[in-house]
């Protein structure tokens, strides 16, 4: 991994935050550069599973978010 | 127009600055622009007044910057003639403009807003960024005040006498979104005569904003209001409930300005010939709500009389549906079918990826260095092609995309630009003019959740743009052709209830060609209005109502099912089957679509010695008086209306929104027949909404005695020496009061049935209060979250006869929007069970939210579950549930998320990753599995 | 879950859920803003993490 450089995966509902990060967007509001999108079609399709392996892959924390 | 693609470099580079009106003068635009960002379409134009090239004849910067030569100076007004068989005005209305006739020193103050500003200013998008700040000096408030009835509710000079219906509302609701939006403690203050929340669920809002929020609601009376320029206060100076002077400085003063009709709308009307009223709103009957004086000519929203968005919502369906009768004959006629190439089968060819990555102008390769995100999609497994495209939604590049696909034989395609859940359909209709299923597909977004939101770290947006792009591309390589499962609809409808948003509905349905079933269990049609004595215009209800059921009676595509009771649902949207209980004969009735109307009724009070005396009634038994012409009314000398019982109280919160207006129509009607009558009415807010306002001025002028009661104080009933008599507490006077009355009339709640078994049948949810939920409260007014299950009248909430007749209209044209489909084509990424591995435990029967999931009842996988493709909404709760991993959620399923988790990592690492992928997978499984175990 | 994660060894604060309306723009990234901010002060993860080397 290279150094200093923080990863978040994060699995957003497609219906909510997904939505939010897309008018995020919009309205061109800045913040870090550190989550990854992975789409959900709902927080209900979460499994710890994903929470896991996201951070056996090296994740530096997770987020789920609906 | 067609050329222009949105990028906004035009306005970017635009020298030109004009005030912007969408932010109320608040802010800035160029004079090249779109009118807000939402515009649809979505293309910029040019305000001639201030473009420099057409004022002085030179500039034209915006024609050197556009990349697609969008820029046509030459435009011009044209003139173009459409043939068309209905009109549909919706034209809408203006806010009232407080500068005119300056009383409230609107124009003095810049911290003295209109309402719609400060919803500007409250916006995150707005000229402040939704930073709370007075305009004058930037400076963060501490106390704002809202102003009611600017504009309304008001006979002087510029003002209108109704009341304009929205703005309580939207005071309590701005109010609380400034408190939301303050860093310190806000305090807020709603100067108000009566406080009118008689929307679905308002009453509950304004009770939030009162109790939790802490807004302060005064009565009062406005003198006039002082800004102090040293300060950048202004100091409003009131008399308060009691009569006594007061004053209190604040930050902002917010106006909230009334609705009102505009010269172009009173110039449309006179064009098109249909009448308006001396408000200039259009004249309807309460009978055909949506319907002008000119036939086929029909009227939604504002224009029609001060409304909120449901009911304008409502109405624009309505207005539709009866606008779709008048042009049922040439139904389909002027459609054109689309040629879809035949789909090819990509089953079992080793993925072959196409990379697109949008530069959408500077949006994306401002930020994010393509060519470098493309390099890398070109090194990734399976991919045969990348490049980049300019912008990937214009209709060129999307033939480019086709030809590529073909060219290159591809099957699987990723788009890295904006956000699929605009483009997503654009592009997946790319994939099937390509001859792909259009699931093959999928996009990262590296605009609105990448360049967008990094703008100033190039570096770490464009390492974003890599991983996003790589994820999706892993994830693309799992997806596989699916197949959208179709259903044949039912072609007719069932309506549950026959009042007359029952008869209404049955009535648009057949109207619009579908035969109906109308059900009753009742042994006659008419419901509540069957009691009703006429409406707040005056129209008699009972001739209207007769004439209603002659209608559905008289059609012969309506069934009418009098007696029944529902004793069992199967079935879903598109298939429903009722089985029915008609007189004791069992009976099953096949329908596409469901609407319940099934009404509401008039509470029967337990107090106010209702049912001891009778001399005690209720407002519906006042109505059945007048009805039979009841000749005790004329030598009746005192009269006292008792307003919200049974509403507005903690048991029961929501305000019956009808009781007030009919009050009044009693009263009147009391004072017409024996003018020498004392009427009271004792209330605790008047809310003749609308333009029922001017039946509340009339009353006043007839010398109806309206007085306010305090709600906390008791009021009583008494009949001590057989003299009935009101105790209660006057609020102005601030005392003990007594009216000795012999006609006492409680304006009774409006009460739903509350666990009405519909619910569980139909899978449809009730509020609190018992009211059928819709499934949007603004923009589905009408439909239920369950499809093809529609509601309307009072089962949905509280409302007189014109809006549950408009809500009739509007149900019955959702339903046919439905059925006149024939067939429907479900989602293709839905649950699918592996019957061979499922224990058959029940956990997905039970936990989903749509019924999709059940037992198969025969064959090989008898006791093992099944999903329903129809009722799946691919939520996925299903297979995170699933114990055995017996679950696929198609497009979304295991391997696929994995496949982006693993792939989430730096270029270097990435071979090992991928070629690793589903050794990785299944081990990791295995280890997570046994952890959580 | 957050037991679980304590249990192996992995940070509470490595693990987030929130709820946010699609509407809610600003809270989207006052959230994005406090995770970004929490797991920088935790550093980078190291623990349970696969070895590739």
């Amino acid at each position: 991994m290279s150094e200093n450089k923080i990863k978040i995966t994060s699995f957003l509902c497609n219906w909510c935050s997904y939505g939010a990060a897309d008018l995020a967007g919009v309205s061109r509001m800045q913040y870090p550069a550190d989550i990854r999108v992975i789409r959900i079609p709902c927080t209900g399709r979460m499994s710890p599973k994903f929470i896991l392996s996201a951070l056996r892959e090296g994740a530096d924390a997770v987020w789920v978010s609906g | 127009m067609d050329k222009c693609i949105a990028c906004g470099l035009c306005a970017e580079k635009c020298p030109k600055k004009v005030n912007n009106e969408y932010e109320e003068g608040l802010g800035k635009r160029k004079a090249i622009y779109v009118k807000y960002p939402q515009a649809v379409p979505l293309k910029y134009s040019i305000d001639a007044k201030n473009c420099i090239f057409l004022t002085m004849g030179k500039c034209q910067i915006c024609e050197k910057t556009c990349p697609t030569n969008a820029i046509n100076y030459e435009d011009q007004q044209k003139d173009i003639t459409l043939n068309v068989g209905s009109v549909i005005i919706s034209s809408g209305c203006k806010p009232y403009d407080p500068g005119e006739h300056d009383v409230y020193g609107y124009n003095k103050s810049k911290n003295i807003v209109t309402s719609l500003e400060f919803e500007r200013i409250l916006s995150s998008a707005g000229p402040y960024e939704g930073h709370l700040v007075r305009p004058s000096d930037k400076k963060e408030p501490t106390k704002i005040a809202w102003l009611q009835c600017i504009g309304s509710r008001d006979n002087h000079l510029g003002s209108n006498g109704y009341c304009s219906s929205v703005c309580c509302t939207y005071a309590v609701k701005e109010a609380m979104l400034a408190k939301e939006h303050s860093h310190d403690p806000l305090d807020t203050a709603i100067f108000y005569m009566d406080i009118r929340t008689h929307g679905k669920d308002y009453e509950h809002f304004y009770n939030r904003g009162k109790d939790e929020s802490g807004i302060r609601f005064i009565k009062s009376k406005i003198t006039n209001i002082d800004p102090d320029p040293e300060t950048g206060t202004q100091i409003i100076n009131y008399i308060d409930e009691a009569g006594i002077r007061q004053k209190e400085a604040f930050d902002i003063v917010v106006l909230s300005v009334g609705l009102c009709i505009g010269n172009e709308a009173i110039d449309l009307a006179g064009k098109m010939d249909i009448s308006l009223d001396h408000y200039n709103f259009v004249t309807t009957n309460s009978f055909e709500p949506v319907k002008t004086s000119k036939p086929g000519i029909f009227i939604c929203g504002a224009f029609e009389a001060p409304k909120d968005i449901p009911s304008s919502v409502i109405e624009s369906s309505a207005a539709a549906g009866m606008a779709g009768i008048d042009l049922m004959d040439s139904r389909w006629s002027l459609t054109k079918t689309k040629e879809i190439p035949e789909e090819i089968n990509v089953t079992g060819e080793a993925p072959r990826i196409g990379v697109f990555v949008c530069r959408c102008g500077t949006n994306i390769a401002g930020v994010v260095d393509v060519p470098a995100v493309v390099e890398m999609a070109k090194k990734l497994p399976y991919v045969e092609f990348a490049q980049e495209n300019m912008f990937s939604c214009s209709q060129d590049t999307q033939d480019a995309i086709t030809n590529i696909i073909k060219e290159k034989q591809l099957n699987r395609v990723v788009i890295a630009a904006c956000t699929p859940k605009t483009h997503e359909g654009l592009f997946q209709e790319t994939l099937t003019n390509a001859g792909i299923n259009k699931y093959l597909f999928d996009m990262a977004n590296i605009r609105n959740q990448c360049s967008w939101i990094h703008a100033k770290e190039t570096q770490k947006a464009t390492q974003k743009a890599k991983d996003l792009v790589r994820m999706i591309t892993a994830k693309v390589a799992l997806h596989e052709s699916l197949k959208e499962p179709t259903l044949e609809i039912h072609q007719s409808g069932l309506v549950i209830g026959g009042g007359v948003a029952g008869i209404i509905a049955a009535k648009t349905l057949a109207d619009q060609g579908y035969h109906t079933h109308l059900l009753e269990k009742e042994d006659k049609l008419g419901g509540q209005a069957n009691n009703l004595y006429q409406t707040w215009q005056g129209e008699d209800i009972q001739s209207h109502l007769s004439a209603m059921i002659k209608s559905v009676k008289d059609s012969t595509l309506i069934d009418i099912h009098l007696n029944t009771e529902i004793t069992n649902v199967d079935g879903f949207v598109g298939n429903f089957e009722t089985h029915i209980n008609k007189n004791g004969d069992t009976e099953t009735l096949k329908h596409g679509i469901t609407i319940i109307c099934t009404g509401a009724s008039e509470l029967k009070p337990e107090e106010h010695l209702y049912g001891e005396d009778d001399r005690v009634i209720t407002g519906l038994e006042l109505d059945q008086k007048l009805l039979n012409s009841d000749e005790d009314l004329k030598s009746t000398n005192t009269a006292v209306f008792i307003q919200c019982v049974g509403s507005r109280i903690p048991e029961r919160p929501y305000c019956s929104k009808v009781c007030c207006t009919q009050s009044i129509r009693n009263a009147l009607k009391l004072k017409l027949i024996n003018p020498e009558m004392n009427v009271f009415i004792l209330y605790r807010d008047m809310r003749p909404f609308g333009l029922r306002e001017d039946l509340y001025t009339q009353a006043r002028t007839k010398g109806i005695q309206f007085i306010k009661f305090d709600f906390e104080q008791e009021l009583e009933v008494t009949a001590e020496n057989d003299q009935l008599q009101v105790l209660f507490s006057d609020t102005s006077l601030r005392r003990k009061m007594q009216i000795k009355g012999d006609l006492i009339i409680l304006a009774s709640s409006i009460v739903p049935e509350k666990g009405n078994k519909l619910a569980a049948m139909y899978k449809v949810t009730q509020n609190a209060d018992g009211f059928f939920m819709e499934a949007h409260a603004k923009l589905k007014p009408v439909d239920c979250s369950t499809d093809g299950v529609f509601i309307c009248g009072l089962a949905h909430a509280p409302k007189p006869i014109d809006e549950s007749i408009s809500q009739a209209q509007a149900a019955a044209t959702r339903a046919v929007t439905l059925l006149a489909k024939k067939t429907m084509n479900m989602d293709g990424t839905i649950a699918m069970v592996n019957q061979e591995i499922c224990s058959s435990c029940g956990v997905c029967v039970s936990i989903c939210p749509f019924s999709a999931p059940s037992f198969t009842n025969e064959g090989r996988y008898e006791g093992k579950a099944q999903i329903n493709p129809v009722l799946c909404k691919g939520c996925g709760l299903c297979v995170g549930s699933c114990r055995s991993g017996a679950i696929h959620l198609k497009g979304f399923d295991n391997n696929q998320i994995f496949a982006q988790i693993f792939a989430q990592n730096d270029e270097t690492d990435n071979e090992t990753q991928t070629c690793d992928k589903n050794k990785a997978g299944t081990e990791n499984e295995r280890n997570a599995a046994k952890a959580t175990v | 879950m957050g037991n679980l994660l304590e249990h192996m060894g992995i940070e509470r604060d490595r693990v987030h859920f929130s709820w946010i309306s699609s509407a809610e723009a600003t809270k989207f990234v006052d959230v994005v803003k406090e995770i970004s901010d929490k797991v920088k002060g935790l550093g980078l993860n190291k623990k349970f993490v696969k070895d590739y080397n």
